[in-house]
């Protein structure tokens, strides 16, 4: 048994248990409202100083692997840091930051234990070398989702909690019967073992290999909530109060982060210069970039469909999860590099839309009913101090929408150009970019009819000018909600500033991951 | 035995996934629960189960696989029996809260109207 | 010779700079705004100014940081001759439009916005025409089409300019894309994105066989932008925007970025049969029906939008023929255009701003009220028309003389000028109507307000730019010449061929034509007012935009029919999906995969008599439960023989654990059921139609034999090498207990455990949140399975039971049992009493906030976890001593054992806490309900 030396290799398994102290010791003295926020807080910039030392630890190329309990993989679980799991962890933190952030007199006291559990559970997703291990920290992280879900006593999340609930236990029997029969025919549970042993699987048993590869895939399909399986989504995050389901942005990105993960170690593309009669290579391939593309088109028109502005920006979840897919789909590194851009870009400004959508349904709500936020697009309520809220509104917009400068004009550039080299280029430019075009009509209707339409009735220019200046009615309650969606669209800026480093580290990422 | 093992699984599953297609909450929780019994049995199967070799080491029968069963899927069986308890009862729960607001007990709604996106 | 970037980087950051300040501002600062912006505008102006030497020497200045992780795509700016013009031209309009718009708007409009707004198409603008790179120049089209949104839009309240925007948005929103998606596909070919890679690549990109696709999307995307036909119905609808936007974004900006874009790339892309027909082609169109169509508004700025459609078209059709003299024109087209076309705007802003209208049929006879007015917008409108000693002439001459002569088809060879020479007459007409109708003609017809000059800040831009068509009308040589060579040369690439800028080129074709629209022209209009009393005649453009509006609206009632029938919020369809996946994709590999493999190759385990019986009575209670599932309880008994029999399958098996477990979870499963049949209806209403049912049950019995055929194939194959071995070989030796399974999941896999327990402790938590302490349901007859006898025989059972449980911890880690094994059977224990007596009774018993036993669990499981850190080994680690404790005879206790202690007070406080929880519900005294 060798010791380890230093702090830094811990930084394999902190990420997991320090959330998880957090959240335990948060349920002891969950009364103290405000001691509860600090630890909290202190725990999130914890987790972030720790993303990003390993972002700097694996720039360079360097990983960690660490063998929990001392026990040498593959027998003992592993977890392993590589560039792709420290920018997820960092990800995951900034997003939890948002998310305390957001959630203000609204949320309940067991909220910051949850969020704390919730990211024990994503960290340990990204963190863990071991199949079976990876079902344990998506039972964590739904389980602390169902409670953020449904902690607030509020009857209408009832239902979409009900189905939501229900599809991820399929989701998990299914992910039970992956694992277990990857186990019956290769007797391993370690990614990297199985990895090995799959290699050398007699050709007789290929064939159950490729199902539990499968099967596997439509769990995480289920988890990225692709065509036809993410029906469950609209109305859950729809439901979800808003710095819930800004958390929940990155929720699904976890499924397409375990297809990456899983999939592109296991079932990589096959190389064009690598070894020939790789049997299992590239075997999610032909089912991505399909799902992928459909799932795009679907999530661009439940956008233009949507009544309801937080169903909208659910729906826009869907179509991020789409273009992801899509990346995955193609295969090559330079398009899975684009993927890992896309990822945080998206993840970012859906939170920050999820927040946004919340802050102008407050700023809607009439004077009387300080408390009655409306999220209808169609109510001709005014939006109080619009300027403020229109402002944060257009920039998540020009996110989401991949205009520029939003992140997500490069994220897909990148993926376009990545595209070009592809048999099935013509598919992927023209549903993107149609996807884009609805998406920005869809965004601008609702814009104008939130914004613009109100003013219509009074004399507009008037109220413009006194909402304007600083003589304009008194802010809406929401620092906290502002806050957190400036943080996440400074995030987004600063994917653009650094574009290229940060391409050239996930480009890195990629192709130690499919194999470059 | 494979094929009562294997049989009596398939007749699990395909039970549960049947009641879980009904669209009461309560035939929801039965399927999803039948489901859990087929899972735990299956993980179980792919470790090969033998008869009278429970993996209780015991002084002078050597630990190797001759005289002891695989441990490692009765381990997994463990956790999964446990979280999908738990993730019954929450549904449980759900269904009762759901019946309570709701005033039915349909995955859907109250009976008749289908709900399609709650406000 | 090469200049310093300074000026150009300084002119190009100007306007951004300026924009923020702008959006500090309060919008009461009207001043103040204009100030900032005019002197942004202003400086800019001289800034690039001071390039001018350098630049007409030949050097092109240049700045650039690394950027987009793509070919050469840096973020880099470049003023070559093109550039620099166009970047002067964006600079100095802009300046006079910015003054002119200070007076224009009115005080109730938010001046510090309009002018961030400005600011920001400004930048975007210049941009567009000094990137160095394609996918910059994509970058800054698309802001100027988001700007020019927000400039539409300005006057919010108006439906109109909700409309304009929006549709002015989606039209060149779709033509970024489309030109997004060619620049990729030419970088593509390439293989750089850098300008002066892609120009000089002219041969190359044309041979390629993605020539024609990239060709094509970019020229849609120009078309989109230019407005040029079919997709030129978006400008009109811009009109609602305040007049100094159309002055600027609709005459010498936005809608030059098209054209600007076709100039750039037309050493690279010209010189193909595919360009010659599709872009003179469409120049062409354009020109002829925008000039007709203008000459049957009402609206000022609605003829004006239409010539400048026109004015496009010509454009776009010089730069079609190809021809080096037919690149120079367009290239001098752009620059006359732009000047009399702001000019004549700005002119009817004030006309609409001074006589309160913009209608035709009212507004006449303003001669004597406003003759400055007058003689500047008859300047510029005489330039439009193409009458001599106006810039406007010169370059339509060269047109004319570029349309003859055209080896082309013989049918284009004469349609082209003479379609060119009718256009022309229309535009003599609707010029001269213009004249005609508002300064002559009669007198105003019920006017809002007395016609007047404006303030005289407001005539100065209009004055200038008149004088500027007087100037280069009278004189191009000395004050054109050069810069149309300088801004010439970079489109035509290579050598500028032999042209002269005269007014006089003697008696030839092109002045005939030129007289002939003159004429024909003026006697048109003339005609119309005679014989069609053209101001009755209604005559409105249909088309465009009716059909993009339709197309808008049936994608909305498209997109909610797809989700609506998709989404309905059905469960059991996210259910049936889910199951038919999966089915199909396993399915897919067993018979797409041609080799199905289920002969058994081991000897099949001979199977107990006793396992046949079980097995019998499993499938029957299945049957039952199938058939008989609506009586609810009856069903729980069928569950109850079915979880029993898996149990014992377990037991059976040699998975004494599992037995145990099971047995438990089973127990409380059914406890669970049985409460909450006190809330639910005790039957099931049938709601599923019998189609339904068959669906589902066939879908249902081909999971069951995919599973059934999975089980099968593995068990016939022997077993593969696994991890198994090792973790029999080290349970002892490495972590001190005898059952190999509790160790697995205590030590050699604790985080699995840790997860698991944490699972469990959220679940109770949940529960917990959705059942508060207060009442969260309607007070429920307790069911009937309450008898004194369990009640006395489950409080006798308590102590017993917690004995049993800490008894069945503490050998957890040599025998079956374990951390939770024995925390259920205490929850259990616990959940029995109240059974008897309600939960009254159990926290009568004073036990701390179960919530608390699972925050107490979670940590002890952790900071066990955390011990071995501070020895310098990994989470987890393990270490041993072995007490010898009483009552259980030889104790091994591992740290592992802490950790099991966690697990065990997580488990039997969230079982206890979910459970009390539930039995509050149907709890016998209202004063427990009450606490």
């Amino acid at each position: 048994m060798r010791p380890v030396s230093g702090l830094l290799p811990h930084l394999a398994v902190l990420p997991i248990v320090a959330p998880l102290l957090a959240g335990a010791a948060l349920l002891l003295l969950r009364r103290q409202a405000a001691a509860a926020r600090a630890i909290s807080m202190l725990s999130l910039l914890l987790l972030l100083a720790m993303a990003v030392t390993l972002v700097g630890y694996t720039a360079g190329g360097a990983t960690l692997s660490y063998a929990l309990g001392n026990w040498p993989a593959p027998f003992g679980i592993a977890t392993a840091v590589d560039r792709l799991t420290a920018m997820m962890l960092t990800v995951s933190s900034v997003m939890g930051i948002a998310c305390q952030l957001a959630a203000d007199g609204r949320a309940s006291l067991r909220f910051p234990a949850l969020l704390q559990f919730q990211l024990a559970g994503l960290n340990g997703a990204f963190l863990t070398a071991d199949l079976f291990n990876l079902f344990v920290f998506f039972e964590v992280l739904l389980a602390a989702s169902y409670a953020l879900l449904l902690d607030l006593q509020s009857p209408a999340r009832l239902r979409p909690g009900l189905h939501y609930v229900t599809v991820n236990l399929l989701g998990s029997s299914l992910f039970l019967i992956a694992a277990a029969l990857f186990y019956g025919v290769a007797g391993t549970l370690n990614l990297a073992d199985l990895d090995v042993r799959l290699q050398a699987l007699p050709a007789a048993d290929l064939e159950l290999a490729r199902i539990a590869g499968l099967l596997l895939l439509v769990v995480f399909a289920i988890k990225a909530a692709a065509l036809p399986l993410g029906l469950w989504l609209p109305g859950t995050y729809g439901a979800a109060p808003a710095h819930v389901a800004a958390l929940f942005a990155i929720m699904t990105k976890v499924g397409v982060y375990s297809i990456a993960r899983v999939h592109g170690a296991l079932f990589a593309a096959p190389t064009p210069g690598g070894p020939a009669g790789e049997p299992l290579a590239g075997l999610a391939l032909p089912w991505l970039l399909p799902a992928g593309l459909a799932t795009l088109l679907l999530g661009a028109a439940g956008a233009l469909a949507a009544r309801d502005l937080r169903v909208l920006v659910a729906w826009l979840v869907i179509g991020s999860a789409g273009t992801l897919l899509t990346a995955l789909g193609l295969g090559s590194p330079a398009a899975t590099a684009a993927a890992f851009y896309y990822l945080p870009h998206s993840t970012f400004a859906a939170g920050a839309a999820f927040l946004v959508v919340e802050r102008i349904a407050r700023a809607r709500a009439a004077p009387a009913a300080p408390d009655e936020p409306h999220y209808l697009v169609s109510e001709a309520e005014r939006v109080r101090d619009a300027a403020w809220v229109g402002a944060l509104f257009f920039a998540a917009a020009l996110a989401i929408a991949g205009l520029p400068p939003g992140s997500g004009f490069i994220g897909k550039a990148l993926l376009l150009d990545a595209a070009a080299a592809a048999p099935a280029r013509a598919w992927v430019f023209v549903i993107v970019l149609l996807g884009s075009l609805v998406t920005l009509v869809a965004l601008a209707r609702a814009a104008s009819t939130v914004f613009w339409k109100p003013m219509a009735r009074a004399s507009a220019s008037a109220e413009t000018l006194a909402e304007a200046g600083p003589s304009g009615p008194a802010p809406i309650p929401g620092r906290g909600l502002t806050a957190a969606t400036v943080l996440l669209l400074g995030g987004g800026l600063a994917m653009v500033v650094l574009a290229r480093p940060l391409f050239d580290f996930l480009l890195r990422a990629a192709g130690a991951l499919v194999g470059a | 035995m494979e094929v009562l093992l294997a049989t009596g699984i398939g007749a699990l599953t395909a039970a549960g996934i049947y009641l879980a297609l009904r669209s009461r909450t309560f035939e929801l929780v039965l399927g999803l629960t039948l489901i859990s019994y087929a899972v735990n049995l299956f993980i179980f199967a792919m470790g090969r189960p033998v008869t009278g070799r429970a993996p209780i080491l015991r002084d002078g029968l050597p630990p190797t696989l001759a005289n002891y069963a695989d441990p490692l899927p009765q381990a997994l069986v463990l956790t999964a029996i446990v979280i999908s308890f738990a993730m019954t009862a929450v549904l449980i729960v759900i269904s009762l809260k759901l019946r309570a607001a709701s005033g039915g007990d349909h995955v859907d709604g109250a009976d008749g109207k289908r709900a399609g996106e709650d406000p | 010779m090469n200049a310093s970037p300074l000026p150009l980087l300084g002119a190009f950051a100007l306007p951004w700079l300026a924009a923020l300040a702008l959006f500090a501002l309060p919008n009461e600062r009207r001043n103040a705004a204009a100030a900032i912006a005019g002197g942004a505008a202003l400086l800019a102006v001289v800034l690039l100014a001071t390039l001018g030497p350098a630049v007409f020497a030949g050097a092109v200045p240049r700045v650039s940081w690394p950027w987009l992780p793509l070919a050469d795509a840096d973020f880099g700016l470049r003023a070559d001759g093109l550039a620099w013009t166009f970047a002067m031209l964006v600079t100095g309009i802009g300046a006079l439009v910015v003054l002119y718009a200070r007076y224009y708007l009115s005080d109730s409009d938010p001046m510090a916005r309009f002018y961030a707004f400005f600011m920001v198409f400004m930048g975007a603008m210049l941009g567009v025409v000094l990137a160095d790179n394609l996918l910059l120049l994509v970058a800054f089209w698309e802001l100027t089409s988001i700007s020019s949104f927000l400039l539409i839009g300005y006057w919010q309240g108006r439906a109109d300019a909700r409309q304009g925007a929006r549709l002015s948005l989606t039209i060149t929103a779709l033509g970024g894309l489309a030109l997004f998606a060619g620049v990729l596909l030419l970088g593509e070919i390439v293989g750089s994105f850098s300008l002066d890679a892609v120009l000089a690549a002219g041969e190359t990109v044309r041979a390629h066989r993605w020539y024609a696709p990239a060709l094509l999307l970019i020229l849609l995307g120009a078309f989109a932008k230019s407005a040029q036909f079919p997709l030129h119905f978006w400008l009109p609808q811009a009109m609602a925007a305040p007049t100094p936007v159309s002055a600027y974004l609709h005459s010498a900006t936005l809608v030059k970025a098209g054209v600007f874009l076709i100039a750039r790339l037309h050493p690279t892309l010209a010189g193909s049969e595919l360009w010659f027909y599709v872009v003179s082609l469409t120049g062409l169109a354009t020109l002829a029906v925008g000039a007709y169509v203008a000459v049957f508004q009402h609206d000022l700025k609605g003829l004006l939008a239409y010539s400048t459609i026109s004015h496009l078209g010509l454009i776009t059709l010089l730069f079609g023929l190809s021809t080096p003299l037919a690149t120079v024109a367009g290239v001098f087209h752009i620059l006359n255009h732009a000047t009399f076309k702001a000019s004549l705007f700005m002119a009817a802003g004030i006309i609409d701003h001074e006589a309160g209208s913009r209608d035709m049929r009212l507004l006449n006879g303003l001669w004597k009220y406003m003759p400055v007015t007058a003689v500047l917008a008859i300047i510029a409108s005489s330039a439009m028309a193409g009458v001599p000693l106006l810039n406007g002439f010169l370059s339509k001459e060269m047109f004319f003389a570029e349309t003859l002569g055209l080896d082309a088809h013989p049918i284009l060879a004469i349609a082209i000028p003479l379609l060119a020479t009718v256009a022309a007459a229309f535009s003599v007409a609707y010029s001269v109507r213009f004249i005609h109708d508002v300064f002559w003609n009669g007198e105003p017809k019920g006017l809002p307000r007395r016609p007047h000059e404006p303030p005289f800040w407001m005539l100065v831009p209009v004055g200038a730019l008149a004088l500027l068509c007087l100037l280069v009308g009278i004189l191009p040589a000395i004050t054109i010449g050069s810069l149309l060579a300088l801004a010439a040369t970079p489109v035509v690439g290579g050598t500028l061929p032999e042209y002269s800028l005269a007014i006089w080129h003697g008696f030839n074709l092109p002045l005939l034509m030129s007289v002939i629209a003159l004429g024909v022209g003026t006697v048109f209009y003339l005609m119309l007012q005679r014989l069609f009393r053209l101001h009755d005649l209604i005559h409105l453009p249909r088309g465009g935009r009716e059909v993009f509006d339709l197309a808008v609206s049936a994608a909305v009632r498209g997109a909610r029919a797809l989700t609506e029938a998709l989404v309905n919020g059905s469960l059991q369809r996210s259910v049936f999906l889910i199951t038919l996946g999966s089915l199909l994709v396993a399915g897919w590999m067993v018979f797409g995969s041609g080799r199905p493999d289920h002969v058994g190759r081991v000897m099949p385990l001979a199977a107990h008599p006793l396992a046949w019986a079980l097995w019998l009575i499993a499938l029957v209670a299945l049957a039952a439960l199938l058939t008989r599932h609506r009586e609810r309880l009856e069903a729980l008994v069928y569950l109850g023989v079915i979880g029993l029999v898996v149990s014992l399958t377990f037991g059976g098996l040699s998975a004494p654990d599992l037995l145990l477990t099971q047995l438990l979870v089973e127990v409380a499963s059914i406890l669970l059921l049985l409460l909450a049949l006190h809330f639910l209806p005790l039957q099931s209403a049938r709601t599923d139609a019998p189609r339904r049912r068959w669906r589902d049950a066939a879908v249902a019995l081909g999971a069951g034999v995919g599973v059934s055929a999975i089980v099968h194939a593995v068990l016939s194959r022997p077993k593969p090498d696994s991890l198994a071995p090792w973790f029999l070989e080290n349970a002892v030796p490495g972590a001190f207990g005898t059952n190999a399974v509790n160790v697995i999941l205590v030590d050699f896999r604790g985080l699995d455990t840790l997860g698991e327990i944490t699972v469990l402790g959220l679940a109770a938590v949940i529960v917990a949140a959705l059942l508060p302490r207060a009442r969260g349901l309607p007070e429920v007859e307790p069911g009937g399975d309450r008898s004194l006898m369990l009640e006395l025989t489950s409080r006798a059972m308590l102590p017993l039971v917690s004995l049993v449980a800490i008894w069945f911890f503490l050998r957890g880690h040599n025998l079956p049992g374990g951390g939770f094994i024995g925390g259920l059977v205490l929850a259990i224990g616990l959940l029995l009493p109240y059974l008897g007596s309600g939960t009254a009774w159990v926290e009568r018993r004073s036990l701390p906030s179960f919530e608390a036993w699972i925050g107490w669990g979670l940590a002890c499981a952790t900071v066990t976890g955390l011990v071995s850190l501070a020895l310098g080994y990994p989470f987890l680690t393990s270490t041993y001593f072995a007490p010898v404790l009483p009552v259980v005879d030889k104790v091994s206790i591992a740290s592992a054992m802490f950790f099991d202690l966690g697990v065990f007070l997580t488990v039997a406080g969230a079982a206890m806490l979910a459970l009390t929880r539930l039995g509050r519900l149907s709890g016998p005294e209202p004063g427990a309900e009450a606490r």
